[in-house]
């Protein structure tokens, strides 16, 4: 059984690796953990699956898990594509993953509390001082401010991808804001209800325990100072492309989901203003990024945040998680330098690899990059979201011509990778079982403890051959199957 | 304790989901009077016209094309999709708030009436078309009341239903009975008409038998103590949950809408319905309708607008 992998746009002169199949072996072969599903699908017959593909979509779209795509005089509502067909991953190799995410957030955890203190590493010219200073995803205004548990980053997503030969490595650290987690969440509901007798005997791990552990996480930040202190989700509202996961988080918390303009700085203390007056808030999860939240010390323009937000904080009467600031951490130039933090910080080598990284600041690699352009993939350390990057391979002439300007022009501003090959996994595409490229993106908290939750968001690549997984690019999602260690399978 | 934002959306939720079931009945019963080519039914038409509260709007358009723009309409704020949509989108705003069940009521009613299908099925059978988005309104307010909690949230729902109830049926009573002028309704088909716009008809004749007469309408839909469409119990309604919310502020500062709702409450309660003359209805309904707008700011000043500077801890 199986089904044949076949990526378009190579050809027999690409000298590039094979991509690793997440389903199949190179001899063509089904890898052990799929057998199952593999087995099931193929007695379900197509019919049968884009049934079940139907009733999913109809799922999400009745529980309003939805996008807003705006143009013209109307504005339509459209669900994210989700593929029925899971993800899976053994449990010796989310092993790996799981023990490589913990050590990267506990070092770039105290990479944050170090720049924001002594600086330390900076004085020792690991880290270039400018390169970090300069920043613009740097705050000033964080320095030497009193972070509990010295948590920076309390809910981290990470952008994970397979590597030809199998291993993991790590693509992007997202310690903003980051989202996702209500697709993983909506799409284990949904993937019960599609496979439910292979979902029982794979034995995969819960990941409904998600919202409990974010909470705590979030009550642990004020513990020390309120007994019982109330968390809030700071939203930018209902017009958030990621409103949904909001209002989703808020639920499943208990906690109000509130807006800039439902709270009021009084006296360096924030509060809320509920029915019965004010009531005061400790724990911020603010799903607003930095620039937005306070107008009178970051925008000024901005009327998602609260003014006088940040004194609150910095007084202590409230917590802002993550912290603002955590942002320097994940800057795609920093990214370069995260194997070195990790050996500074714990004296321990990275278990999870970057992938190679020119930073174009540096006048011998600028050149390098330059010319290998056709080689490479160029990101805007600034830009996110796919947005302002070149993929060498499959640009045109011009457009390498074009991006070389941009390059030349602002140096600092570019990093370059080798093309990545992601790695693919089967997806049902207008019916028919096909190789679509994916990533992953598991999701830490960060508090008292680290905890790595055992569940991801596999991100699709929907377009044949295309290696963008953004859904504001087309990308999609499918569920992911962490599986239990062998002895506590039933 | 809710965050002001919410009960407001809340409040808003009731209201309008209210507003679009009444423009469905409005809107079947005058296709389905209208049907038969009478003197009644142009009367129906214009009650319907007038009630919707835009007379110029509905100048030459034939029955069937007022009923079809106020179903579909997304450019008319009184249209029933129109409400349907910023009832979503109040509960999209507080999704976090209602329940799942609750809100996929909601969601499904109206990704039909705003799907692609939706012309296409009013034209099929305007009739059913209606029909059902009432029905899926009831089993809204019946996920509503069977999977929330009926603390705060639920009682700013409800007052927005019930506030919205009473101005609704206020304002059909006042295009029939009330307004000075033109003579009130007699004509038999066109009461008949009239109670099924109010959803009263059943009921009305359990209560006074087949007899169908102005007076006993007016009296019904006013004074009746169990009809849940009556002014009487929508006001005890009203009367009921904001006291009911009352125990939730700790502030005296809320008496405001609390005596507005208890004064009508009152009055129609202790009404002298023996007595009831057809005159009676214009400054009767006047009344209740000032009272409802009232009752409608004083919510806003106690709950949602309230200054800062007198709620600020001490």
């Amino acid at each position: 059984m199986g089904y044949r992998v076949a990526i378009a746009g190579r050809s027999n002169a690409d000298s590039t690796p094979l991509p690793y199949d997440e389903m199949m072996t190179a001899d063509g072969s089904v890898r052990p953990h799929y057998k199952a599903l593999d087995q099931r699908v193929a007695t379900l017959g197509d019919q049968e699956l884009a049934d079940r593909q139907k009733t999913l979509e109809r799922f999400f779209l009745l529980q309003g898990i939805t996008f807003t795509v705006y143009g013209g005089e109307s504005s339509t509502e459209r669900i994210i594509p989700t593929d029925l067909l899971p993800r899976i991953i053994p449990a010796e190799e989310w092993a790996v993953v799981e023990a490589g995410l913990t050590q990267r957030l506990r070092a770039l955890n105290m990479f944050l509390d170090d720049i924001y203190g002594a600086q330390q590493i900076l004085m020792d010219g690991v880290v270039p001082r400018e390169l970090v200073l300069s920043a613009p995803s740097y705050r000033r205004e964080m320095q030497n401010l009193y972070v509990p548990h010295k948590a920076y980053a309390n809910v981290c997503g990470s952008d994970l991808i397979r590597q030809p030969d199998g291993a993991f490595a790590v693509l992007e650290d997202n310690l903003r804001v980051p989202s996702g987690v209500s697709y993983m969440l909506a799409n284990r509901e949904a993937s019960k209800r599609t496979f439910p007798g292979t979902f029982r005997l794979a034995g995969v791990r819960a990941i409904d325990r998600y919202p409990d552990l974010l909470l705590s996480t979030l009550k642990g930040m004020a513990a020390d100072w309120r007994p019982n202190p109330q968390v809030v989700v700071l939203t930018p509202g209902v017009y958030n492309s990621a409103y949904y996961e909001h209002a989703y988080l808020a639920r499943l918390m208990g906690a109000p989901l509130v807006e800039g303009r439902d709270l009021v700085v009084h006296d360096n203390m924030v509060y809320m203003r509920t029915t019965t007056g004010l009531r005061r808030i400790d724990v911020i999860y603010r799903r607003v990024d930095d620039d937005f939240i306070d107008p009178l010390t970051f925008r000024r323009d901005s009327s998602l945040g609260v003014a006088g937000l940040f004194n609150a904080y910095r007084a202590g009467n409230v917590v802002i998680c993550n912290a603002p600031g955590t942002g320097v951490a994940d800057d795609k130039a920093v990214y370069a330098y995260v194997p070195e933090i990790i050996k500074y910080y714990l004296g321990e080598d990275a278990i999870l690899p970057n992938i190679e990284t020119y930073l174009c600041r540096e006048p011998a690699q600028l050149s390098h990059v330059l010319a290998n352009l056709d080689k490479l993939v160029v990101k805007a350390v600034g830009a996110s979201g796919g947005y302002g990057m070149l993929i060498g391979p499959h640009a045109s002439a011009k457009e390498r011509a074009d991006f070389a300007e941009a390059i030349k022009a602002d140096p600092a501003n570019y990093i370059a990778q080798p093309t990545i090959q992601l790695s693919t996994a089967p997806c049902l595409i207008d019916g028919a079982i096909d190789a679509r490229h994916v990533d992953l993106r598991p999701f830490i908290l960060s508090g008292e403890k680290i905890v790595v939750t055992p569940g991801a968001l596999t991100r699709v690549a929907l377009k044949k051959g295309s290696l963008v997984v953004n859904s504001s690019q087309g990308g999609g999602s499918k569920d992911t199957w962490i599986l239990g260690a062998e002895e506590s399978r039933p | 304790m809710m965050l002001a934002r919410v009960a407001d959306s809340l409040y808003w939720i009731g209201r309008y989901v209210e507003r679009a079931e009444h423009m469905c009945r409005l809107s079947d019963v005058m296709l389905n009077a209208t049907l038969d080519r009478t003197d009644a039914a142009t009367q129906v038409a214009s009650i319907v016209q007038a009630a919707v509260g835009d007379p110029e709007t509905g100048i030459g358009l034939t029955p069937y094309q007022m009923a079809r723009s106020l179903a579909l309409d997304r450019e008319d704020a009184g249209s029933i999709t129109a409400s349907l949509s910023r009832a979503r989108e109040n509960a999209r705003q507080v999704r976090d708030q209602i329940t799942t069940e609750t809100w996929e009521r909601l969601n499904l009613i109206y990704l039909r009436v705003t799907g692609p299908g939706a012309a296409k099925a009013f034209e099929d059978g305007s009739s059913a078309f209606l029909n059902e988005i009432i029905s899926d309104l009831h089993m809204f307010k019946g996920a509503a009341d069977a999977t929330m909690s009926h603390g705060e949230g639920w009682g700013f729902l409800m007052l927005g239903v019930y506030l919205e109830r009473a101005q609704l049926i206020a304002r059909l009573l006042k295009v029939c009975f009330g307004d000075d002028k033109q003579s009130p309704v007699t004509d038999h088909a066109a009461l008949t008409s009239l109670l099924r716009m109010g959803c009263a008809l059943e009921p009305y004749l359990r209560r006074y038998t087949a007899d169908i007469q102005p007076k006993l309408i007016l009296e019904f839909l006013m004074f009746d103590a169990d009809f849940p469409r009556s002014l009487r119990f929508t006001t005890s309604r009203i009367a009921e949950h904001l006291a009911g919310l009352s125990g939730y502020v700790d502030h005296s500062s809320h008496s405001g809408p609390e005596r507005f709702a208890g004064r009508l409450k009152a009055r129609l309660q202790y009404a002298d319905v023996d007595n009831l003359q057809i005159r009676d209805a214009s400054p009767m309904v006047g009344t209740v309708l000032d009272e409802c707008a009232a009752i409608h700011s004083a919510i806003y000043d106690t709950f949602v607008a309230y200054s800062l500077e007198m709620r600020l801890p001490a």
